[in-house]
């Protein structure tokens, strides 16, 4: 047990995940200024911010429902941590951790804190936040039929596998799902779910600063924005980690590029585009997304 | 025996006796019908504790065993909860009287082996429900009326079905049959019985009668019979069928999967745009039965464990919900999403039965609902191991499906409980604002606290003790979902959040107004919910499916009506009562009779 809340809290768990969820904001908000040539934060920034967040005090709307808003925030941070350490953990050590099935509930955690956002930002009371969480559940549905139906691709590939470590093995002796045809369309559909997932440019419609005041987020402040931005860093690390966990091979310290590749799409994808209307990205993502999916599903039980 | 026949005998004559109670004593005939369903509740206990019986007529395994506990339970909380809840209606002893009924009914079908006795309960079930539908008035005669045609006539086909059986074994007895499906005989035989399964369940086609029973009937018959015991007995059919009665192909399995991913993604884009929290509830009753049907078209332990635990925990949830949404239907005497909002404050009791029965129902972790759609999709995977494509399709609509059903919760919840107070609620009274009595809140906060205990504790209590002694062949889990380990963690994790949050908080927290930018928030500056999905209902080829289905399209009932009424059009266009026609008629008739025979 103290071995499983050590993995839990620190390693690599919540603590670990955060360290390197900071260390990758940096380098988004480093690249992100280069790209619009400015010099760009110190490396510490966003632990600052976070800090800085964190002393300052905390406004509750009149209207609002107090607990389930004090404690989305929460739900949304244990989720991640969770999800983190499961799959850190499977990654460290592919042959006994997990269980069979546990890809399903990796993919139903992973929807938990986009749960706790829209909660928490109901709760809130405010027409704007209501109006942000509108958009959030719509991208949610948007986006989980596409991602799961690119899910199916590694489980079909490797032969009705559902143990993350056993796709992980698969694809240590047959070779990376991400060297086939399919593997490549259903990681490419991936990675635009992965990037509505982390609610990044184009797809940030729910928090929308110019338009609805960062809808989801405009009644926070304080302790639970803190919270709330840590979740979306700490997502920043699991999402690219379970895709690679999925198509590339697994992840282990010495392949520390593959993280850095998907990072730097991310950041690339979110440099240069403009954000989209949400029914555009409901379009897009029930369009062409999930025809591509379909079309990688297809190859994928031919074989290819 | 004695004691199996016991409550169903005292149902009877229980319920012939509360009819015979004055309508003066009111309270006396709502007391005595509690007492009647605890009697039934504990005998229902004492069932479930027996061991395995073959009586001839009656016999109780381990599926009915679990059915029979389960019908027992909710017909007390149903009853306790309508002790409050129908106090605005005026005469309450036939309603007693059809619950007990009902009770006594259910019980009897999941017990009988002989299928007369089967075919009789379940032909009464069809009469109570007919009958209290009507409780709520003339208003939902023609609801009754609908759901009476739809399920006599599933009833029927159900009769010639077990007619085509006992054509094959010349047996009347479900516990001798073993029956194999390959003959065309005994494939018809099995879809028509599976028809009437449906009908009762509210599977894809058969399922039109329950959003609209939700929708017109007193919401704790709706949490009563379309919720939990009709899906109890419906599925318990089939899993019958598919396990003791039949010996299943796989082309009969392909059409229960079919069935079932229709079904999840019909009713729940139903769902999605429904503007009445009733009718809304009644769209996931249906969608929530595609698991079921899915989880036993799989045919392997696993997936049918999975579809049977399924059907307990969404009778758990979907009653729990159906009553918190009776809750806040008693208190705002409004259904209308629109006209709702803001309530979490005012009975934050129902707010969280619901917030547990919603999150359960979606299949977040770690509630029931999600450990049982995780065994279904398990028993999917093991299905694709053997080949096909079809597992893919059923795997994506199950897994999207529940998606769409956590979208349409939070659409509910935000706009029951959440959100900003509509206008008609922010000028409600003051003695208005407060939460249910208590009668009306146990049952809620007992299922819900079940939702959370059987999510939690899955294999310890409902699978060791409900769902592998009913499947016959046992379970084997590759591997387990640590649901307690997991929901330990997220607790923890919760509690150091919070003690974090303590620690940093200096400054404490204020109170300000909502703030939009610097503007003043007006009166109408609210978002209730209901237009949450606006977008989607407008893309093409779903505004066109949607347009459709407004027009009843998609119904049995309707096509059923329209064939009807144009045949019936045709004879009245030849039988207009006007003579010369008829003479003509004669005179051709007769030609016609003259040139045959004398040619």
């Amino acid at each position: 047990m103290i071995k499983y809340l050590f993995n839990y809290i620190i390693f690599p768990g919540f603590l670990f995940t955060a360290v390197i969820g900071l260390v990758a904001s940096w380098i988004d908000r480093k690249v992100t200024a280069r790209v619009q040539w400015r010099i760009g934060p110190p490396w510490y920034q966003p632990l600052m911010d976070l800090v800085k967040l964190s002393i300052k005090e905390i406004t509750v709307p009149r209207s609002a429902s107090k607990g389930l808003f004090f404690l989305s925030p929460m739900i949304g941070l244990s989720a991640i941590t969770l999800v983190s350490t499961f799959i850190w953990l499977i990654n460290i050590d592919p042959g006994s951790k997990g269980f069979s099935g546990d890809i399903i509930v990796i993919i139903y955690l992973l929807t938990l804190p986009a749960i706790a956002v829209i909660l928490g930002a109901s709760a809130s009371g405010n027409p704007l936040a209501s109006l942000g969480a509108s958009r959030e559940i719509k991208l949610v549905i948007a986006y989980e039929l596409p991602f799961i139906i690119s899910l199916l691709v590694p489980i079909i590939k490797s032969g009705g596998m559902l143990r993350l470590g056993d796709i992980i093995a698969y694809q240590a002796s047959h070779g990376a799902f991400l060297s086939s045809l399919s593997g490549i369309i259903a990681f490419i559909v991936m990675i635009f779910c992965m990037q509505a997932k982390l609610g990044l440019v184009p797809f940030d419609m729910a928090e929308a600063e110019t338009e609805i005041m960062a809808g989801t987020c405009i009644e926070y402040s304080g302790m639970l924005l803190a919270i709330l931005k840590l979740t979306k860093t700490m997502l920043m690390v699991a999402l690219p980690l379970f895709l690679i966990t999925l198509f590339w091979q697994g992840f282990n310290f010495l392949s520390l590029w593959k993280y850095v590749i998907l990072l730097v799409i991310i950041i690339l994808m979110r440099n240069t585009n403009p954000r989209v209307r949400i029914d555009q990205a409901v379009r897009f993502f029930w369009g062409k997304m999930t025809l591509m999916a379909i079309l990688a599903v297809i190859l994928a039980v031919k074989g290819i | 025996m004695k004691m199996l026949l016991e409550p169903i005998l005292f149902s009877i004559v229980a319920g012939l006796f509360i009819l015979l109670i004055p309508k003066r004593f009111r309270k006396v005939a709502e007391f005595f019908s509690l007492i009647t369903s605890i009697y039934l509740f504990i005998s229902a206990i004492r069932i479930f504790f027996v061991s395995p019986i073959n009586a001839g007529y009656l016999y109780v395994d381990g599926l009915s065993r679990f059915i029979v506990l389960a019908i027992g339970l909710f017909g007390f909380l149903v009853t306790l909860y309508s002790m409050r809840f129908m106090s605005s209606y005026k005469d309450v002893s036939l309603y007693y009287t059809y619950i007990i009924w009902t009770i006594g009914a259910s019980i009897l079908a999941a017990i009988s082996n002989n299928i007369i006795l089967l075919l009789v309960s379940w032909g009464f079930l069809g009469f109570t429900l007919y009958g209290l539908i009507n409780i709520s008035g003339p208003k939902a005669a023609s609801v009754s009326k609908k759901t009476f045609i739809i399920i006599g006539g599933s009833d029927s086909l159900m009769i010639l079905g077990f007619g085509l059986i006992w054509l094959i074994t010349k047996s009347l007895n479900l516990s001798d049959m073993k029956i194999d499906i390959n003959t065309p005989l005994a494939f018809w035989a099995f879809l028509l019985i599976a028809i009437g399964a449906f009908a009762k369940a509210g599977a894809m086609p058969f399922h039109t009668w329950i959003p609209e029973t939700a929708q017109e009937a007193p919401i704790s018959v709706t949490a009563f019979l379309p919720a939990s015991l009709d899906k109890l007995l419906g599925i318990y059919l089939l899993a019958r069928l598919a396990l003791n009665v039949f010996i299943l192909n796989s082309f009969t399995y392909a059409i229960l999967m079919i069935v079932g991913s229709i079904t999840i993604i019909a009713a729940v884009m139903m769902a999605l745009v429904q503007h009445d929290f009733k009718k809304l509830l009644g769209y996931h009753a249906v969608s929530q039965v595609g698991y079921m049907v899915l989880g036993i078209g799989t045919g392997n332990p696993i997936g049918i464990a999975g579809g049977l635990f399924h059907m307990l925990n969404h009778a758990i949830y979907k009653c729990c919900l159906f009553l918190s949404a009776g809750n806040v239907e008693y208190k705002t005497k409004t259904s209308e999403l629109d006209n709702l909002g803001g309530l979490s404050k005012i009975m934050p009791i129902t707010f969280f039965t619901t917030l547990v029965a919603s999150c359960a129902i979606s299949g977040i972790p770690p509630f029931n609902g999600f450990f049982s759609k995780w065994m279904i999709y398990q028993g999917l995977i093991e299905k694709g191991k053997s080949g096909g494509v079809l597992w893919i399709i059923c795997l994506v609509a199950a897994m999207f499906g529940s998606g769409l059903t956590l979208a349409s919760f939070i659409k509910l919840i935000h706009a029951i409980f959440l959100g900003t107070p509509s206008k008609d609620q922010r000028t409600k009274s003051r003695e208005a604002r407060n939460e249910v009595s208590w009668q009306m809140w146990i049952p809620a906060v007992i299922l819900s606290a079940l939702c959370i205990v059987f999510g939690i504790f899955a294999y310890k209590i409902p699978l060791r003790y409900f769902i592998v002694p009913a499947l016959n062949t046992g379970l084997s889990f590759i591997g387990t979902w640590p649901s307690l380990k997991a929901t330990l963690f997220l607790l923890i994790g919760l509690a150091i959040g919070v003690i974090i949050y303590f620690l940093g908080n200096f400054k404490g927290v204020r109170v300000s107004e909502s703030y939009i930018g610097g503007e003043q928030i007006q009166e109408d500056m609210r978002l209730s919910g209901t237009e949450f999905y606006n977008t989607i209902e407008e893309i093409g080829l779903l505004k066109f499916i949607y347009k459709k289905a407004e027009s009843g399209v998609f119904d049995i009932y309707e096509q059923g009506k329209s064939i009807v009424f144009g045949i019936g059009g045709f004879f009245q266009y030849l039988h207009n009562g006007i003579l010369p026609t008829y003479l003509v008629w004669t005179l051709l008739g007769m030609i016609g009779l003259f040139l045959f025979f004398l040619r």
